[in-house]
């Protein structure tokens, strides 16, 4: 709830009635703050797993190439080949790549509307209304 | 007057928008008290609404993946019949076992409530790709429901500014008229 501080203050100089697209506005700028602040929060879970993914596949490249592998599914190790080590790794990588891209387009989307929401707002309540994070 | 008093796709209901302060209090001179405590009560339904999804959101977070690695394991030993199966499994903690094993069709899920059911293995993944659609399902509706309640708080709060600042404003005024 940081983002958005009451209009107006104690001097009550705002004397710019709020009409109901204006509360549209700002209710929109609220929700796409959240928003934002949700996204980037997965975005660095996302990427942390992308990492220790790639060390994942650098380490398995120097693995012996008929031994097995025990990869951890769920609470237990299996063993499986090495190919299918890389394969599955290989797979997790790209749907952990196109989560972020996806994440990615959203935190873009949410950065445009906020920044033209805020010219609206900002153009009609002047300093009577805080919209930084 | 109060405009927009809907509700979304659960049930929850919308803040009412004051159009116009004056209206809404009733007049010029009307007292701002109760329409501030109406407004309070509200912020505080709200936020008693946001905490217990926050709480379901939490509850879903565990879950997803917990359903995503059982699933995992099934699907595993779907793919691979035939071929040996040795594993590690776990028995405490820091403690694992090697296992081997059968060749199966059979798995056994918990259920909870102290209950393990057997199923054949494709009727096992069907049931756990449903439960895991169940769960993404609700997941995303609490997230909408919580960008709902997000907006409606919104409204409160606004709305118990620009009657708190109306208020502030009134008596301003009224003594810059008792000092003349």
């Amino acid at each position: 709830m940081s983002s958005l501080s009451m209009l107006g203050n104690e001097q009550a100089d705002a004397t710019e009635e709020v009409t109901w697209e204006d509360q549209s506005r700002i209710n929109a700028f609220s929700k796409y703050n959240k928003r934002l602040e949700d996204i980037e929060e997965l975005l660095t879970d996302r990427k942390t797993e992308r990492e220790q993914l790639d060390d994942l596949s650098m380490e398995l490249e120097l693995a012996d190439e008929d031994a097995p592998v025990l990869y951890k599914l769920g609470d237990a190790f299996v063993s499986i080949s090495l190919e299918k080590a890389q394969e599955q790794i290989e797979a997790d990588g790209e749907s952990l790549d196109s989560a972020i891209e996806e994440l990615k387009s959203a935190a873009d989307d949410c950065e445009k509307n906020m920044s033209e929401l805020k010219v609206h707002l900002k153009s009609k309540f002047k300093d009577s209304i805080n919209l930084d994070r | 007057m109060s405009k927009k008093l809907e509700s979304n796709p659960r049930n929850i209901p919308a803040a009412p928008f004051v159009n116009d302060v004056v209206e809404y209090i009733g007049g010029q001179d009307a007292e701002v008290d109760s329409a501030l405590k109406q407004f309070q009560e509200m912020a505080a339904k709200y936020r008693y609404m946001e905490i217990s999804l926050l709480q379901k959101k939490k509850s879903l977070d565990v879950k997803i993946p917990d359903i995503k690695k059982t699933l995992a394991m099934v699907k595993h030993l779907n793919n691979n019949r035939e071929s040996s199966n040795k594993t590690l499994f776990e028995l405490h903690d820091t403690l694992y076992a090697e296992a081997e094993l059968e060749n199966t069709d059979v798995v056994y899920l918990w259920l909870g409530a102290n209950t393990m059911l057997s199923y054949k293995i494709p009727e096992a993944i069907a049931l756990l790709d449903n439960k895991l659609k169940l769960a993404e399902t609700s997941y995303k509706n609490s997230n909408e429901d919580l960008e709902f309640i997000r907006e409606q708080t919104t409204i409160t709060d606004v709305n118990t500014a620009r009657i708190w600042n109306f208020d502030v404003k009134r008596r301003r005024e009224k003594r810059e008229v008792e000092e003349k």
